[in-house]
C-alpha cells in the first residue's frame, strides 16, 4: 500500500514538475532582461518593473486585456448555452433526422481554418457595407462564428449519455416544461460538464490568433495575443519583456481553470436522487 | 415562473413551443433545442466550406483563378510535399494520440481519489501546459532540447547516451521532440474531460466493487473505462482532430524542420497560401484532403466503439 | 443559479459590447484615431482620403521612421491623418493575402511595407490592387538592386525603403588571438573566411557564425555577390541546377558545417544569444542586426564591420551583397494620390529625413542623395571610431542587381530539404537537379 502511494506521490510529482517548469521559466524570464533571457537564465532578477513599464509605454495592454476580456466572456456565455442546449436535444430528443444533422454538424470541425478564412473574410467585408456593427473591425465578428461550435455540441451530447433519465421523468410529472427540466434539473446535474467547457472555452477564445487577426484592424481593437504577437516581430524583440507580456497574458485562464476546478468535486451524486 | 423562463429562451433565439401531442410536443421541443446551433453553424462553417470546395476546384495565382475540375486533387498525388506531410501527420496520430488518452486517464483517476492530498494543486499543475502561452513554451522547448541544452546535458550526465542527440536537427528526434511537445501540453487538456466526467460515477459502485473484492486494476477497466466511454470517445476523436489539423507546435518548435521531416499538412497548408505565392485554389484542395481523412479515421472510431450510429 | 447569471452576465455584456463597438474609443496612441465608424479610414465612401492607414512591423524601426516622416508630413499637409497600425511582419502577409484574397477592399491599408522578397509575388498574385509610383518619385535616385524588385514590366509600384546590405561583422579581440586584425579582413573570399574560421576555434575555441538550419540566408547572400538568384534573369522559371553560383554556395556551406566552426541555432533568439553571450566570433548578415549587436554593451569595442566576403569561384563576383531589406507599397484603394504623395515627400525626396533616421534609428536607407549629408559620415564609438553608415552606404553601392521573382520562399524551402540530403552524402548534382525538378512542378 505505502509503496503504491510513494510511487502516486512520485509520478504526479514529476508530472507536475515538467508541466510546470515552462511556465515558472516564464515567469523568472519576466524578471530578467532581454539579454538575459536570451541566454537561458533560470535565476530570477530584478527587471520585472522595468519590463512592466516598457511594456505598458508600448503597447495599450490594458485596452488589449479588456477587448479579449469582453470577447471571451461573451463568447463563453453564449456558447455554453447555444451548444449545452444543443447537446441537450440531441441526446434526449433522439430521432433519426436528428442523428442525420448531428453526424453532418460534426463535419464541420473537420476542416482546418485556414481553408475557411478567406470565405468568412469575405462574408464580414459584406456585411461591413450592410451592417457595420457586426462587420470588418468588430468584436461582433469575432464573436460571432465561435459561438456555435460542433464541439461543444458533441462534448455535451456524449455528456448528457452519461445524465439519468428518470430526472427527466420525474420532472414532467412534477409539471415541469421541457425548458424548465432542462434549466432546473439538467444545468445543476451537469456542474462539471458546464465548468469543464467554461474553461476550454473561454481559453479557447482568450487565446484565438488567427481569426481576430485577420479581422481586427485597428489597434484599439485588437486583443491580446495580437499584440503579443506584435512585440515578437522585430530585428532585436526585447525578449524580458514579452515574457512580462505573456505571464500578464495568460493569468485570466489561469485564474478561471482555478476557480472552475473546484467544481470538479465528488459529492453531486447522491444529492441529486 | 415558466413564462419567465420562456422568456429568456425567446430572447437566446429559440421559438416558442407550441405543442400538440406528447409526442409532436417532443419532436418540436427537441427541434427548438437544437436549431440555433444548427443555424449559426450552416451560416459560418458550411457557407464558407461550400466557397472552400468551390476554390478547391480551381487552380492560379492570387485571385486569378481558373477552373481546373479536378486537376488539384490529382495533383495531391504526385506532390511529394503533401505526400511528406501527410506521413509525417500520420505518425503523429498513431503514436500519440493513444499514449496521451492512457496518460491522462490514468492521471484523472489518481486526482480522482479521495485520498490524495494537494489534488488541487496538482490539477492546476497538469492542466497549465494547455494555458502556457505557444511562444513561450516553444522557445523553452527549443532551449531545452537544443543539442546543448538541458535535456542533453541531462542525459549525457546520467550516462544515458554518450553524444548529443539532434532533438530538433535530427529527422528521426525532431518527430519525437514534436510528440512529446504536444504531449506535454494536450494531455491536461484530456485530464480535464475525463475529470469532470468521473465526477458523475457513483461513488456507490465503486464501494460494491471493493466489497466483491476487486483490484484497483479491476475497478480501472471494468468499471471506469467502460463507464467513461463517451467521454473517451469523444477525447479521441478531438485528438485525432487536433493531430490531423496539427499546426501551432510545428510552426514554431522546429517550423518543419529538419527539411520537412517534421511538416505537418496544415504547416502544408499555410505555406500554400501565405507563405509562398498564394495558390489559394490547391490550398482549400489539401484542406479537403484533410476533411477526407478525418472523416475516415472518425468514422473508424465510431465503428470500434460500438456506438448506435 | 449560476446558469441564470452567466445568462444575464452575457446578455448585459453584449449589449454593452455591442453599444460600445458602434462608438469607438479614441486610439491615442497611434496618433491620427478614427471617429465613429467601424474601420481605420479605408474603402467604405467618404470624403475623397484626408485619412491614411499604413501597416509595418518593429517598432523600434519602420515603427518609428513612420513616425519621423509623418511629423514631417504634417508640416506640409496638416490637413491628412496618418494612421500608423503595427502588425507582426508574418501577420501583415497573412492579412494581406486574405484581404486581397477576398477581392474586397475593406479593411485594407493605404500603404504597406512588404520585403523585397516577397514583393513580385503579391504583385504577380493581385495585380490589380496595387497603385503605380512611377511618376510620383525619382527612381534613378534609388539603389539600383532595389528597383528591379519593386516593379513590373518598368512600372514603380514600390518606393524602396530599408537597406539590406550585409556586412560581416567581427569579434576583434577574438581575431586577435588567432593572429589577425580587421585590415587583414578587408577583400576576403568565403574560402578565406573559412579558413580564418578554423584558426579562430584553435585559438580561441569559439566557433566563427551561428546557422539555422531552416534558414538559408547565407546562401541568398552569398550567391547575390555573383549577380545570381534562385531564378534566372526573369525572375520566371527556377535556376538551380547548372548554377554555378549556388554550386559553390552549397560546397562553403558543406565546409563550413564539417570544418566545425559553426554554432547550430533553431530560433531569433538563440541567433541573438549566440553573439551576445560572445558565442561565435562573426556575425555575416544584414546591417539591421546592429541593434542587436549593441544591445550588449559591454562588449562595446570589441567589435568591427568588414565587407562580405565574395565567391572565389565566380568571375565578377563582389564584396557586397544583401539580406532582406522592404519597400513601401500603396494598394489600389481610396486615399492613393494621398498616400503616394505622403510616400513622396518623405521617403522619395526628403535627404534630411534620412539623416534623422541615421541618427535616431541606426535605419540606412537606399536613397542615394542622402548619402551625401552629415550622419553618414559619423563614426561609431561601439565599433571603435569606424564609420560605419559610410562604409555600408559605400556597400550599398555596389550590391548586384538580381530578379528576386515570385518563388523565394518556396524554392528555399526544397533547398533546405536538399541541402540537408547533401550534407548527409548526398551527390551535390543530385541534389540540385532534384531540387530543380521539384521547384518547376511546385512553380507554376
Amino acid at each position: 500500500m505505502i509503496a503504491r502511494r510513494v510511487f502516486m506521490y512520485l509520478f504526479l510529482g514529476v508530472t507536475a514538475f515538467v508541466s510546470i517548469f515552462p511556465f515558472l521559466w516564464m515567469v523568472v524570464s519576466s524578471t530578467n532582461p532581454s539579454v538575459e533571457v536570451t541566454k537561458g537564465r533560470l535565476m530570477p532578477g530584478t527587471h520585472l518593473f522595468v519590463n512592466l513599464s516598457n511594456l505598458v509605454e508600448r503597447i495599450d495592454l490594458v485596452r488589449a486585456l479588456a477587448n479579449s476580456l469582453v470577447i471571451a466572456l461573451i463568447t463563453t456565455g453564449l456558447a455554453l448555452l447555444i451548444g449545452s442546449l444543443a447537446g441537450y436535444g440531441f441526446e434526449i430528443y433522439r430521432s433519426r433526422a436528428k442523428d442525420a444533422v448531428f453526424n453532418i454538424l460534426l463535419l464541420s470541425m473537420m476542416i482546418p481554418f485556414a481553408a475557411l478564412m478567406v470565405p468568412l473574410y469575405r462574408m464580414f467585408a459584406w456585411l461591413s457595407g450592410k451592417m457595420p456593427v457586426i462587420g470588418i473591425d468588430t468584436k461582433a465578428a469575432v464573436i460571432l462564428p465561435t459561438m456555435a461550435t460542433a464541439f461543444l455540441i458533441f462534448f455535451f451530447r456524449q455528456n448528457t449519455k452519461m445524465f439519468e433519465r428518470e430526472m427527466i421523468e420525474a420532472g414532467r410529472i412534477d409539471g415541469l416544461g421541457e425548458l424548465g427540466i432542462f434549466l432546473r434539473i439538467y444545468v445543476p446535474t451537469m456542474r462539471t460538464t458546464y465548468a469543464a467547457a467554461a474553461i476550454i472555452t473561454f481559453m479557447s477564445s482568450w487565446n484565438n490568433y488567427m481569426w481576430p487577426l485577420v479581422v481586427l484592424q485597428s489597434d484599439a481593437k485588437k486583443t491580446i495575443p495580437l499584440l503579443i504577437s506584435n512585440l515578437g516581430s522585430s530585428y532585436s524583440p526585447d525578449y524580458g519583456m514579452i515574457m512580462t507580456a505573456i505571464v500578464i497574458a495568460t493569468l485570466p485562464t489561469a485564474l478561471v481553470f482555478f476557480l472552475m476546478q473546484k467544481h470538479f468535486v465528488a459529492g453531486m451524486i447522491g444529492s441529486v436522487k | 415562473m415558466d413564462g419567465s423562463i420562456q422568456g429568456v429562451s425567446v430572447s437566446a433565439g429559440k421559438g416558442v413551443c407550441i405543442t400538440v401531442s406528447i409526442r409532436m410536443r417532443t419532436r418540436v421541443t427537441g427541434w427548438c433545442f437544437v436549431i440555433a446551433a444548427v443555424v449559426l453553424i450552416c451560416l459560418f462553417y458550411f457557407y464558407p466550406m461550400i466557397q472552400a470546395f468551390n476554390l478547391s476546384l480551381k487552380s492560379g495565382v492570387g485571385t486569378n483563378l481558373q477552373y481546373v475540375g479536378f486537376e488539384n486533387y490529382k495533383r495531391l498525388f504526385t506532390d511529394s510535399n503533401f505526400i511528406t506531410a501527410v506521413t509525417n501527420t500520420f505518425i503523429y496520430l498513431i503514436v500519440q494520440v493513444p499514449i496521451m488518452i492512457i496518460l491522462a486517464l490514468l492521471l484523472s483517476v489518481m486526482l480522482n481519489s479521495d485520498k490524495l492530498r494537494l489534488k488541487g494543486l496538482f490539477r492546476t499543475a497538469i492542466f497549465l501546459p494547455c494555458v502556457t502561452s505557444l511562444v513561450a513554451y516553444s522557445v523553452i522547448f527549443k532551449y531545452l532540447f537544443a543539442n546543448d541544452g538541458l535535456v542533453n546535458l541531462l542525459l549525457l550526465r546520467l550516462s544515458i547516451i554518450d553524444r548529443p542527440i539532434g532533438w530538433i536537427t535530427d529527422p528521426f528526434w525532431a518527430k519525437v521532440t514534436i510528440i512529446l511537445a504536444i504531449t506535454w501540453r494536450w494531455t491536461g487538456y484530456n485530464m480535464i474531460f475525463y475529470l469532470s466526467a468521473l465526477q458523475n460515477i457513483d461513488r456507490s459502485i465503486y464501494e460494491a466493487a471493493t466489497i466483491d473484492g476487486a483490484s484497483a486494476f479491476g475497478k480501472f477497466t471494468k468499471i471506469t473505462v467502460p463507464l467513461l466511454k463517451p467521454i473517451i470517445l469523444f477525447t479521441s476523436i478531438m485528438s485525432t482532430i487536433g493531430t490531423l489539423q496539427l499546426f501551432d507546435e510545428v510552426m514554431n518548435i522546429t517550423k518543419g524542420g529538419p527539411g520537412n521531416a517534421t511538416m505537418s499538412i496544415s504547416q502544408y497548408i499555410y505555406n500554400l497560401s501565405f507563405k509562398y505565392t498564394p495558390d489559394f485554389g490547391y490550398a482549400a484542395t489539401v484542406s479537403y484532403a484533410i476533411v477526407v481523412l478525418i472523416v475516415i479515421f472518425s468514422y473508424m472510431q465510431f465503428k470500434v466503439a460500438g456506438d448506435r450510429r | 443559479m449560476k446558469k441564470w447569471l452567466t445568462v444575464v452576465l452575457a446578455v448585459m455584456l453584449l449589449l454593452s459590447a455591442c453599444s460600445s463597438g458602434g462608438g469607438n474609443k479614441q486610439d491615442s496612441s497611434s496618433g491620427g484615431g478614427n471617429g465613429g465608424g467601424d474601420n481605420g479610414g479605408s474603402a467604405s465612401g467618404g470624403k475623397e482620403a484626408t485619412e491614411i492607414t499604413i501597416w509595418a512591423w518593429d517598432p523600434n524601426f519602420n515603427i518609428k521612421a513612420l513616425n519621423i516622416a509623418k511629423e514631417r508630413y504634417s508640416k506640409i499637409n496638416p490637413d491628412v491623418k496618418i494612421n500608423i497600425v503595427e502588425n507582426a511582419q508574418a501577420d501583415i502577409i497573412q492579412k494581406l493575402n486574405t484581404g486581397l484574397g477576398s477581392g474586397t477592399t475593406t479593411g485594407l491599408p493605404n500603404i504597406v511595407l512588404i520585403e523585397d522578397y516577397r514583393a513580385q509575388s503579391f504583385l504577380k498574385a493581385f495585380p490589380d490592387m496595387f497603385y503605380e509610383l512611377t511618376d510620383t518619385f525619382n527612381a534613378a535616385d534609388f539603389a539600383e538592386y532595389k528597383v528591379g524588385p519593386t516593379s513590373v514590366d518598368g512600372r514603380n509600384y514600390g518606393l524602396p525603403f530599408d537597406s539590406g546590405v550585409t556586412g560581416l561583422f567581427v569579434r576583434t579581440d577574438y581575431l586577435a588571438e588567432a593572429g589577425y586584425s580587421a585590415d587583414d579582413l578587408q577583400a576576403l573570399t568565403w574560402n578565406e573566411f573559412i579558413e580564418i574560421g578554423k584558426n579562430v576555434k584553435e585559438a580561441t575555441g569559439k566557433d566563427m557564425l551561428s546557422l539555422d538550419p531552416n534558414d538559408l540566408g547565407i546562401i541568398r547572400v552569398m550567391i547575390q555577390t555573383a549577380g545570381k538568384w534562385y531564378l534566372d534573369e526573369n525572375g520566371e522559371k527556377p535556376f538551380l541546377a547548372g548554377n554555378e553560383a549556388l554550386k559553390e554556395a552549397f560546397q562553403l556551406y558543406k565546409e563550413m558545417m564539417e570544418a566545425d566552426i559553426v554554432k547550430p541555432n533553431a530560433d531569433w533568439s538563440q541567433f541573438v544569444a549566440a553573439f551576445n553571450s560572445g558565442d561565435v566570433a562573426s556575425v555575416p548578415t544584414g546591417n539591421w542586426i546592429n541593434a542587436s549587436i549593441k544591445a550588449e554593451s559591454s562588449q562595446a569595442g570589441k567589435w568591427a564591420v568588414v565587407p562580405i566576403p565574395r565567391l572565389a569561384g565566380q568571375p565578377g563576383s563582389v564584396n557586397a551583397s544583401n539580406l532582406g531589406g522592404s519597400s513601401w507599397y500603396v494598394l489600389n484603394v481610396p486615399g492613393k494620390e494621398a498616400a503616394a504623395d505622403f510616400l513622396a515627400k518623405t521617403f522619395g525626396s526628403d535627404v534630411e529625413f534620412y539623416q534623422e533616421l541615421v541618427t535616431e534609428i541606426g535605419a540606412i536607407g537606399t536613397y542615394i542623395p542622402a548619402s551625401t549629408g552629415e550622419a553618414y559620415s559619423a563614426a561609431d564609438p561601439f565599433y571603435n571610431g569606424q564609420k560605419t553608415i559610410a562604409d555600408f552606404a559605400k556597400w550599398t553601392e555596389d550590391i548586384p542587381r538580381v530578379n528576386f521573382g515570385a518563388h523565394t520562399y518556396v524554392i528555399e524551402d526544397i533547398l533546405v530539404v536538399e541541402m540537408q540530403n547533401y550534407l548527409n552524402g548526398k551527390p551535390l548534382d543530385d541534389a540540385l537537379n532534384d531540387a530543380q525538378k521539384q521547384a518547376e512542378a511546385q512553380v507554376r
